[in-house]
This record gives C-alpha cells, sequence and structure tokens, in this order.
C-alpha cells in the first residue's frame, strides 16, 4: 500500500533527475560549442556543406507541409466566416497564422524529425564506432568539427526555410481562396495587409531561429551522449526528435507570452 | 622517449577496471598488453592520449603528465601519437584518401600536393596503393585496419598505439599487419604499445609483454621471460588452458 502511495512521488523524483541531467549535459554541449569558436580554421570550411544539408535539403518537406496548412486554413477560414465575417478576412487569418503561429512551428516540428534525427543519428553513430575518439586522437576538437558547424547552420537556415514555408503557405492560401472559394486576388490581398505589422517577420524569424538552435543542439546532445550500438544510436534519435519537438512547443509559448 | 603507466585506477560507476595498473614501453620498442575480453586493455590505451582521464595514477609520455595536459599542450602531444582503432574508425563521409590526409591537414605546415605524396606513400606502405577514391564501406575488415594504420603513420608519429589490429582478421591478414607493425618500429623507429589477445600476433611482434589481470598487471618481462613464466594465471592465459588456473586457485 505504502509503495502503491510512493510510486508517483518516485516516478516525479525520477523524471526530474532525469531532466536535470539532460539540462546540464546540454548546458556543457552549448559552453564547449561556444568556446570551440576560437578554431575557426577547421568549422568554418564546413559551415557551407552543414547549411546546404540542414536547410537547403530541408525546403522540400518545409514547402510540402506549408503547402497543404495553406490550403486547409483558407478552407476552413471561408467555413467559419460565411454569412457573418466579410471574406477578405481569410487573407487576414491565413496570413496571421502562417506568419505567427504555424510557418515557423510547422516547419520547426518537420526539420526536428529531419534535420534533428540526422543529427544525433551521425554524431551518435560516430561515438559508438570510437570515430569522434579518433577526431580526438587526430587534435581535431569535436565541438568545432563536428557540432558548432551544425548550430550555426541551424540558426541561419531555419528564419530562410520558415521564411519560404510562410510564402509558401501564404500563396496556396491565396490561390484556394481564388480557385475554390470565389475570391478576387485584391479581396485576399486586403485582408493580408489589413493587420500586418513589420513586427509578425520579426516574431516568426527569432521563433525559426531559435526552434533551428535548440534542434541542432539537442541533436548534438544525444548523439554525443550515445551509448551501445545501433540500439543506443535508435534510442538517441527518437529521444531527439522528441525532446526537440517538446521544447519547440514550450518556446513557442514562451515567445507568444514574452513578445506580443 | 618513453610511455610509462603508472598506478592506473579507473572505474565506471561500480565496475573497477584498472585498479593500480603499471607498465612502460620503453624507446623503439613495441610493448604488447595481453588480457582477456572486457579486462580493461582499451581503457588503459585510452588514459595515453588523453581520451579517459584516471581516477588515481597517471601516464607519462615524454616527461609529460598527460592528465595535467589540456589545449595546445594535449594537442602537441597527439601530434607525436598515432592511435590505430579495433574496428579501425575511418570516417565514413571521407575517401581513404582523406581519411589519411586528416591528420596532416590538422598539423599544418604542408601543401595540398606534399600531403598527396604524403597519402599516397603511406597507402603504399600498407599495400593499400589504387584505394585512394574508395569510401571505408567498401573496404574489408584487414582493408580497413591497414587504411587506420596508414592514418595513424601519417603525421609520422614518434609514438604508436595499436587496439587490437588483428583481431577478427584470417591469418594471412594477420601476418600481413603484423609484418606492418614491425616496419613501422624498424624503419620509422616509433616506439609503440599494442594490445591484443591473439598470442601468435603478439609474440611475432612484442619486445616486451604487460599482462593485465583484474585490474593489475600480472607480469612485465621479455617474450623469453613470458614462455618460461611459472605463473598460472599467465600460463592459462597464452596456453588457452582455463584448466591451469582452476589448479592455481
Amino acid at each position: 500500500m505504502t509503495r502503491f502511495v510512493l510510486q508517483p512521488f518516485v516516478a516525479i523524483g525520477r523524471g526530474s533527475a532525469v531532466l536535470a541531467v539532460g539540462v546540464g549535459r546540454w548546458g556543457t554541449l552549448v559552453a564547449e560549442t561556444v568556446r570551440a569558436a576560437r578554431h575557426l580554421d577547421i568549422w568554418l570550411r564546413l559551415l557551407i556543406p552543414q547549411m546546404a544539408r540542414v536547410g537547403v535539403d530541408s525546403v522540400p518537406i518545409a514547402l510540402f507541409v506549408a503547402l497543404f496548412t495553406g490550403i486547409v486554413l483558407s478552407v476552413q477560414a471561408s467555413y467559419t466566416f460565411t454569412g457573418a465575417v466579410p471574406m477578405y478576412f481569410v487573407g487576414v487569418l491565413v496570413g496571421k497564422t502562417m506568419m505567427l503561429e504555424l510557418g515557423p512551428v510547422l516547419t520547426g516540428l518537420a526539420l526536428s524529425g529531419r534535420v534533428g534525427a540526422n543529427i544525433a543519428a551521425e554524431i551518435g553513430t560516430m561515438r559508438v564506432t570510437e570515430q569522434i575518439d579518433a577526431l580526438e586522437t587526430l587534435a581535431y576538437p569535436p565541438m568545432a568539427y563536428l557540432v558548432l558547424p551544425k548550430v550555426l547552420a541551424g540558426v541561419i537556415m531555419f528564419p530562410v526555410v520558415t521564411a519560404l514555408a510562410i510564402g509558401m503557405g501564404i500563396s496556396a492560401g491565396l490561390v484556394t481562396s481564388v480557385q475554390l472559394l470565389d475570391m478576387t486576388v485584391l479581396e485576399f490581398n486586403r485582408g493580408l495587409m489589413l493587420f500586418f505589422e513589420p513586427f509578425d517577420v520579426t516574431f516568426a524569424m527569432i521563433k525559426a531561429l531559435s526552434f533551428g538552435f535548440v534542434v541542432t543542439t539537442i541533436g548534438c546532445m544525444f548523439g554525443f551522449h550515445t551509448r551501445g550500438g545501433a540500439e543506443g544510436v535508435g534510442d538517441a534519435t527518437t529521444r531527439a526528435v522528441v525532446v526537440s519537438s517538446m521544447v519547440i512547443l514550450v518556446l513557442d509559448a514562451f515567445w507568444a507570452v514574452t513578445l506580443l | 622517449m618513453s610511455i610509462q603507466i603508472r598506478d592506473l585506477h579507473k572505474s565506471f560507476g561500480e565496475k573497477v577496471v584498472l585498479a593500480g595498473f603499471s607498465a612502460e614501453a620503453r624507446e623503439g620498442e613495441t610493448l604488447v598488453i595481453l588480457g582477456g575480453s572486457g579486462t580493461g586493455k582499451s581503457v588503459a590505451l585510452k588514459h595515453v592520449v588523453g581520451l579517459l582521464e584516471p581516477d588515481r595514477g597517471e601516464v607519462v609520455v615524454d616527461d609529460q603528465v598527460v592528465g595535467e595536459l589540456a589545449g595546445e599542450e594535449l594537442f602537441e602531444l597527439r601530434r607525436q601519437v598515432g592511435y590505430v582503432f579495433q574496428f579501425a574508425a575511418l570516417f565514413d563521409s571521407l575517401t581513404v584518401a582523406d581519411n589519411v590526409a586528416m591528420g596532416l591537414r590538422r598539423v599544418g605546415g604542408l601543401s595540398e600536393s606534399e600531403i598527396g605524396d604524403r597519402v599516397t606513400e603511406c597507402l603504399e606502405l600498407v599495400e593499400l596503393a589504387g584505394f585512394e577514391n574508395r569510401s571505408p564501406a567498401e573496404l574489408s575488415g584487414g582493408q580497413r585496419k591497414r587504411a587506420g594504420i596508414a592514418r595513424a603513420i601519417a603525421s609520422r608519429p614518434r609514438y604508436i598505439l595499436y587496439d587490437e589490429p588483428t583481431t577478427g582478421l584470417d591469418p594471412l591478414t594477420k601476418a600481413v599487419i603484423d609484418r606492418l607493425i614491425l616496419r613501422t618500429r624498424d624503419e620509422l623507429g616509433v616506439t609503440g604499445i599494442m594490445i591484443t589477445h591473439d598470442m601468435d600476433s603478439a609474440f611475432r611482434v612484442a619486445d616486451r609483454f604487460a599482462m593485465l589481470y583484474e585490474g593489475r598487471c600480472r607480469f612485465f618481462g621479455t617474450p623469453q621471460e613470458l614462455r618460461t613464466s611459472e605463473d598460472p594465471v599467465v600460463r592459462s592465459f597464452i596456453e588457452g588452458r582455463p584448466e591451469l588456473l582452476e589448479e592455481g586457485e
């Protein structure tokens, strides 16, 4: 009976310990990554290839998600507004929602699956096959060679990919409104510009930048602490995706509360 | 020019791996560290280049205590040491040539054409000429190990550490790798430490043996002394006869 009563507290205690260890490891990795910036000769030449991997290769999935999000948003807005609100408010809803929320968040979540998993699997495999040890014996600081180029690429390219996704979502909403909802381009644009604030773009970019930072650093952290063989790599990859997705949602709320 | 391992202690959680291990690789010699699987041979070796920090004790290379080095000093030490990993640890994303060139590019001071010449020379030495543009995935186990040796010797180190270089290989490939280890000692004059539980290979390359048993050095001496040892633990290991160990107990 006592054991049954104590079980939730034990679980909370264990969960808190795991969380504390994770935050500690993440903080250490971030601090070491900042220190590794002095090895410019190592990470600078790796930055462009990483930007291509993290950013350019992620554009198709981000645009795919944004395309269908834009279509659904415009149709659902029309369904909600018909007879009660002027139809140009479809443009308001599509524009605001894509910029402030769905563009950055859906792109972040899609990229946490693609980029975060890729990073954790790559570094995790290098860890269990002693490639990271080999890097150290060849006098390459792993943080400068493996982590910093990936983190910088994420911070630079997530906003770029998000901007493209926002553009795609709004364009898809416009085309859907004109083709299916009997709206004109002018009507949609009127709604789009009605409550537009330049800060909306800044807000979206701040979110995307922070998502890029957490997805790449969390992927690197789980990769670095991989133990065992293929199972350990699989475990690290899953954890990287789950944790970075959760952190994206927490950050999303944080930015909304602090900046809006 | 020697590597001294002094009273090394290392535990991982509750598991005590090294409990006061000491050994020495003298100048121009190859020390072979023997021991069964999981006795901590690789753990001991990783202390030599600072991949692990000891709980107690020290490793001294060229009169420098490895555990006290950091940053540029550790980088300088690692420049002097080549490390051949058990499964080669070649970088998957690079070609064989780029793997071998990796350390040279980090050290600096060589042009790309000089690096190319050095890579060709090292690959010829390990009988992998013509494999420059292959990826590690296209190599057999023995070829991967030889590529790992080429990478380790490319920067002309003064010390080489071999982590089970012949484990899992066929007898012919083992002999090729043993010959290579002897050539690196004789032609490049390097001081080496090899860890293995392959006795044929060990007797071919060793100038001196250390046997790791229950975290400590059970035996240290020449191949002749090892052959004539009366210690049942040593005898049972080198003869592959566990009954000697049981009789000794």
